[in-house]
């Protein structure tokens, strides 16, 4: 009866109706909150290319730039940089614009899933929640489904390759 | 009729891993890299035009409360107050945004740390709904732009065990002794003038100043060969007067939180039963709920 108790209060408690919840300073000021954020992440791109060389709306390098640009086919870009998210059958060549983050979108990925904002927008994991309706796995459930384990290697297989390093002979 | 669920909801946690904490390496290399996520200024002296001091202890008190609240992971709270700071110390920020940055710093910090994170929309109902999810998402990104995507920053929290398992302390006290630590540990995040201090010295300065209000160390003064000052600093290399000055702080700050804390339960009694003659002491006695009551100074 006493752990009935307890976890009933603990219920309760997590609706966020006691008095942590409150507004401390008044109301926002939305659109003006909007207009901040535009600017704020024009900046972020504009220092970003500056110090890479690149003009990530116009999506080409710059000139005068430090480093030096070069084009590979889409498919050899990790799978976590790439834009498109949900067309998982295609593996043939994008082109380069393609496999990009597209940065007017702040580096998001538009998506259905957007409101679950705690679930690493991997592919292997989109595909998996669409399989299991939309639900976020919840600790302590079961969800049946194996996945297969994500390396980082998956995602540093490009840079990998860029290293001088001389490979291993298992590799 | 309503269905109540009685699954028991454990949370998955690691165990303290003995390998980390005995190796010599891993706790210097928390004083190496520490320095690199303290914020670059004290910035109510320059970036900061809008926002007071009192303004960053009112948003830090209420993400302590909701960190509290939601049963948060101990360093989810210091943690999001090191996001806080450094944003602050490089973003000129309105006061009416303080309270979106702090929910924005909960957000982060409890992605990072903890099994089952607090969710967009339960941070914005904590706001009373002033600020909504996609305005969290949405700064969420600024926030991390301004971070630089550091987000693994060392925290007080991390040297709590580092420190503890180097002292001879009676095995059935360190429960209450991390308790206590932990508990001066957010204190101290929730005030200015520790924003700046290594959170190694935090730490030190903290177990310090448990095991002094627990009375530990004047129990069996000969284990401690040198003073427990002394001792402390040694494991962290920090300067004995500077530990000095800091345990002695927290002591204050925990001191004037206690009259606070206090006066406000006295002020809301008081309002409660109109100004009747109620005795001090029988006020004292009804305590704060706070785990700092349970400290003697």
């Amino acid at each position: 009866m006493c752990r009935t108790m307890a976890t009933h209060k603990r219920i309760l408690s997590a609706l966020g109706n006691g008095p942590a919840r409150r507004n401390l300073f008044g109301p926002v000021d939305r659109e003006q909150l909007q207009v901040e954020y535009q600017a704020a992440l024009q900046k972020d791109l504009e220092e970003a290319s500056r110090r890479w060389g690149y003009d990530f709306i116009s999506d080409k390098p710059l000139e005068n730039s430090d480093f030096q640009w070069e084009g590979i086919p889409g498919n050899k870009v990790p799978l976590l940089y790439r834009s498109c998210m949900f067309s998982l059958g295609q593996t043939g060549v994008q082109s380069p614009a393609e496999a990009k983050v597209d940065p007017s979108k702040g580096g998001r990925v538009a998506s259905p899933h957007s409101e679950k904002e705690n679930i690493p927008g991997t592919p292997e994991r989109r595909a998996f929640n669409l399989e299991k309706l939309e639900k976020t796995p919840e600790r302590g459930e079961s969800t049946g489904v194996k996945r297969k384990q994500t390396n980082i290697t998956d995602f540093y297989q490009a840079k990998r390759r860029v290293v001088w390093m001389p490979r291993k002979s298992g590799e | 009729m309503e269905l109540l669920c009685l699954e028991m909801d454990t949370i998955t946690r690691a165990r303290p891993d003995p390998n980390l904490l005995r190796d010599e390496r891993v706790l210097q290399s928390l004083l190496t890299i520490e320095e690199r996520f303290l914020p670059q200024y004290s910035y109510f002296k320059g970036v900061q035009k809008d926002i007071q001091p009192f303004m960053r202890r009112m948003v830090a008190t209420w993400m302590l409360e909701v960190c509290e609240e939601q049963k948060c992971e101990e360093e989810v709270f210091p943690l999001a107050m090191n996001y806080l700071d450094r944003f602050l110390a490089v973003v000129p920020t309105k006061k009416c945004n303080l309270q979106l940055l702090g929910a924005v710093c909960m957000f982060l910090a409890s992605k990072l740390k903890e099994t089952r994170p607090l969710t967009a929309e339960k941070l914005c109902i904590y706001t009373d709904n002033s600020i909504r999810p996609q305005e969290l998402l949405e700064w969420e990104l600024v926030v991390l732009g301004k971070l630089k995507w550091n987000l693994a920053a060392v925290t007080p929290n991390d040297f709590i065990e580092h420190i503890v398992r180097r002292l001879p302390l009676p095995e059935d006290k360190l429960a209450l002794i991390r308790k206590h630590v932990q508990t001066f540990i957010a204190l101290c995040a929730t005030d200015f003038r520790f924003a700046m201090y290594p959170p190694s010295m935090i730490a030190t300065g903290s177990v310090g100043a448990a095991i002094c209000g627990l009375q530990l160390d004047s129990a069996d003064q000969s284990q401690w060969g040198d003073s427990l000052t002394d001792l402390l600093a040694k494991i962290t290399n920090t300067e004995v007067d500077v530990l000095k000055e800091c345990q002695e702080q927290i002591e204050r700050v925990l001191e004037s939180s206690l009259r606070e804390g206090r006066q406000q339960q006295q002020q809301q009694q008081q309002t409660q039963r109109g100004p009747s003659g109620k005795g001090l002491d029988e006020l004292d006695q009804s305590s704060t709920p706070t785990d700092v009551r349970d400290v003697n100074l």
